[in-house]
C-alpha cells in the first residue's frame, strides 16, 4: 500500500469512528450532549460530502485513459512541431543556397532573413521541453488520483461511452493509429 | 586558428536543434562540425577525435550535458577543450553548477546567431 492509500485508509477509519462516537453520544442522558453531537455531525457530513465528490471523479469513468491519452496527444504535438520545424528549415536552406548566387544587397537581406528563421526554429526545442514537463506532471496526477479514487470512490460504474454522431468526434488521430491518404482512398473506393 | 579551420562538436537530443546549430555555425564559416544526440555517444566520439570546441545541451538522458562536462574536464586528453553549454535551464543554480564543473560559457535557449558568435569568440579568442 502506498502512502496515499495509507492516508485514505486512516481517514476512512477515522470517519467510521466519528460516526460511532456520534451514535454513542446520542444514547447518553447528558443535557450538554446536543451541542457536541451537532458539531460532530457537521464534521461527519462534511467528510461524507468530500468522499462523494472524490468518488464522483470516477463517474465518466476511467480517468487513467483520459490522462494517458492526453499525454499521447501532447507527445504528438512535439512530433508534429518537429516535423514542421524541419520543413521550415528545408525551405530556409534552399533560400540560403539561392542567396549565394544573388547580388550583394539582395544576398545580404536573404541571409539575414534565413538566420532569423534558424533562430526562430528553436521554438520546437523549447516547446518540446515544456510539454515533456507537462506530461510528467500529468503522470504524477494520474497516479495520485487513481489511488484516491480507488480508496474513496463508490464501486466502479460503467464508463460513459459516446454514442451516435458524438462518437465520431475524436479529433486528429495519433500517428500510430492513423490511416494515411492511400488507406482512406482504398477504403473509400471499396465502399459501395 | 581561423573559424573555417575549427572543428566543433555539438550535442543535443533534439535533432532539430542540432540542425539549427549546424546551420548557424555554417553561417559563421564553421563547416567542420560533428554531432551526437546524447552524452554517452558524445563522450565516446570525443575520445576518438578531440575537437577544438564543444557545444552541448544540458537536458539529455541518461548522461546530461553537465555529466558530459564533468567527464570532459576529468579527462586529461579533453580537459583543455572549450565547452559551451546551450540550454533552456536558466536558473541561477544551474549556471553556478555548470561554472563549478568548468563550463567555458553558457547560452540560454532560445538564442540568436550573434550570441552564438560572441560566445565562440569569447572562449576561442584566437579565432576572431
Amino acid at each position: 500500500m502506498d502512502s496515499s492509500n495509507g492516508s485514505v485508509s486512516q481517514l476512512m477509519n477515522a470517519h467510521g469512528y466519528l460516526d460511532r462516537v456520534i451514535r454513542e453520544l446520542k444514547t447518553l442522558e447528558s443535557p450538554q450532549k446536543n451541542t457536541l453531537v451537532s458539531v460532530l455531525q457537521y464534521l461527519s457530513d462534511h467528510i461524507r460530502v468530500t468522499r462523494d465528490e472524490i468518488g464522483a471523479l470516477r463517474a465518466g469513468s476511467s480517468n487513467a485513459p483520459i490522462f494517458s491519452s492526453t499525454a499521447d496527444e501532447l507527445e504528438e504535438i512535439v512530433t508534429e512541431t518537429a516535423r514542421a520545424a524541419n520543413r521550415i528549415m528545408d525551405a530556409a536552406e534552399a533560400i540560403e543556397r539561392a542567396a549565394a548566387d544573388a547580388e550583394p544587397p539582395l544576398a545580404n537581406a536573404l541571409m539575414d532573413a534565413v538566420t532569423s528563421i534558424y533562430e526562430a526554429s528553436a521554438f520546437q526545442d523549447i516547446t518540446g521541453q515544456r510539454i515533456a514537463k507537462i506530461v510528467g506532471a500529468l503522470q504524477a496526477m494520474e497516479s495520485n488520483l487513481t489511488s484516491l479514487v480507488a480508496a474513496f470512490g463508490p464501486p466502479e460504474e460503467e464508463a460513459l461511452v459516446a454514442e451516435g454522431d458524438a462518437a465520431l468526434l475524436n479529433g486528429p488521430q495519433l500517428e500510430k493509429n492513423a490511416s494515411n491518404q492511400s488507406d482512406i482512398d482504398a477504403l473509400f473506393e471499396s465502399l459501395v | 586558428m581561423a573559424l573555417k579551420d575549427m572543428r566543433v562538436f555539438i550535442v543535443d537530443d533534439y535533432t532539430t536543434m542540432l540542425r539549427i546549430l549546424r546551420n548557424l555555425l555554417r553561417q559563421l564559416d564553421i563547416n567542420n562540425v560533428e554531432e551526437a544526440t546524447n552524452g554517452d555517444m558524445a563522450y565516446q566520439m570525443l575520445q576518438k577525435s578531440p575537437p577544438d570546441l564543444i557545444i552541448s545541451d544540458w537536458n539529455m538522458a541518461p548522461v546530461t550535458g553537465l555529466d558530459l562536462l564533468r567527464k570532459v574536464r576529468a579527462d586529461a586528453k579533453l580537459r583543455h577543450i572549450p565547452f559551451i553549454m546551450v540550454t533552456a535551464e536558466s536558473k541561477t543554480e544551474n549556471v553556478i553548477a555548470a561554472k563549478q564543473a568548468g563550463v567555458s560559457n553558457y547560452i540560454v535557449k532560445p538564442f540568436n546567431a550573434e550570441t552564438l558568435r560572441a560566445k565562440i569568440a569569447s572562449v576561442c579568442p584566437a579565432t576572431v
